[in-house]
């Protein structure tokens, strides 16, 4: 088993996508940032979900800070497009209620700790 | 140039109005051509246009970064607790050919099997449990699992073929006891 090689910097050429330079790709995130923001009371209105408006802006605080760590400029291009477009299947309403609420939902599922839960998940 | 000079034309001219139509390109009768005419697409775009398509036809210098994992599409649980093997598959033990080990493999950590109880298969709940992927090298095996934001890790050696003389004279030769008496 090899140990892992540390990773080599090398600058490349590539083509953009949207922005040139991460300061543009900022200012991209900040403005697709504000638009959620102001969405956030239309979202609870609109789709009758238990959460408040708070709480909203508390989920989509988190899932801007969960790509905080991203460089490449065309990788944060893609997200902001991504973003749009599920801001605009918000404001469409082409997402449902479900859909909103998978925000809140763990993508991890943690392991079973102590024997009850486990026992309810079917292990030993 | 040209196609520039058109465009500066309505700023210049106030009193002149521009009319993007087709019809402003024929000079004489439209109805002798038989074709729509090729209007080019500096003319019909504005200049904030012109100037986005401009800024974006350069190419940027970027570090190579090996971050595909948020734009994937793979879920947050198969990115972070997934583990991969990157193998040169095993030789058949019997007399097959050795062309389909001249790769390498990866292959992902094994999840929860169980049997079915409906008709006794085995079933699994893992998407990626039968992705085997196939590389030339094992340098791209790496770059394809960094760039996916997987753990990797190294099952095989990288050890050359051992070279053989192929040569159906050398197994009668005097001095190699090569050659098997009939009696």
């Amino acid at each position: 088993m090899a140990a892992r090689e540390p990773a080599k910097r090398i600058i490349q050429q590539v083509r953009p996508i949207l922005s040139v330079d991460r300061e543009e790709a900022r200012q991209r995130v900040i403005n697709l940032y504000k638009a959620w923001h102001r969405t956030a009371p239309f979202i609870v209105e609109k789709f009758d979900i238990p959460k408040s408006v708070p709480q909203v802006r508390q989920k989509l605080k988190e899932e801007f800070i969960k790509n905080k760590d991203v460089s490449d400029v065309r990788v944060i291009d893609m997200l902001v497009i991504k973003g749009q477009m599920e801001l605009k299947e918000i404001t469409k309403i082409w997402k449902q209620k479900g859909h909103i609420m998978r925000y809140w939902q763990e993508s991890i599922e943690y392991k079973p700790n102590d024997f009850l839960s486990k026992f309810m998940s079917g292990h030993n | 140039m040209m196609a520039s000079l058109i465009r500066r034309l309505p700023k210049a001219s106030t009193s002149f109005k521009w009319i993007h139509s087709t019809s402003a390109v024929y000079a004489d009768d439209p109805l002798k051509h038989k074709e729509a005419p090729i209007v080019e697409n500096d003319v019909i775009l504005s200049d904030q246009e012109v100037k986005e398509r401009e800024k974006l036809s350069h190419l940027i210098s970027l570090p190579k970064e090996k971050t595909l994992a948020p734009i994937s599409g793979v879920p947050e649980e198969h990115v972070k607790t997934r583990r991969v093997r990157i193998y040169v598959p095993p030789k058949n033990a019997m007399q097959s050919g050795t062309h389909n080990i001249q790769r390498w493999r990866m292959e992902f950590d094994n999840r929860e099997r169980w049997e079915n109880p409906l008709m006794g298969w085995a079933s699994s709940g893992d998407p990626l449990s039968n992705m085997n992927v196939d590389f030339n090298s094992k340098d791209e095996a790496i770059e394809h699992c960094e760039k996916n934001g997987w753990k990797w890790f190294i099952a095989s050696e990288d050890k050359p073929k051992k070279e053989r003389v192929k040569n159906y004279g050398v197994n009668f030769s005097w001095d190699k006891r090569t050659r098997v008496s009939t009696k």
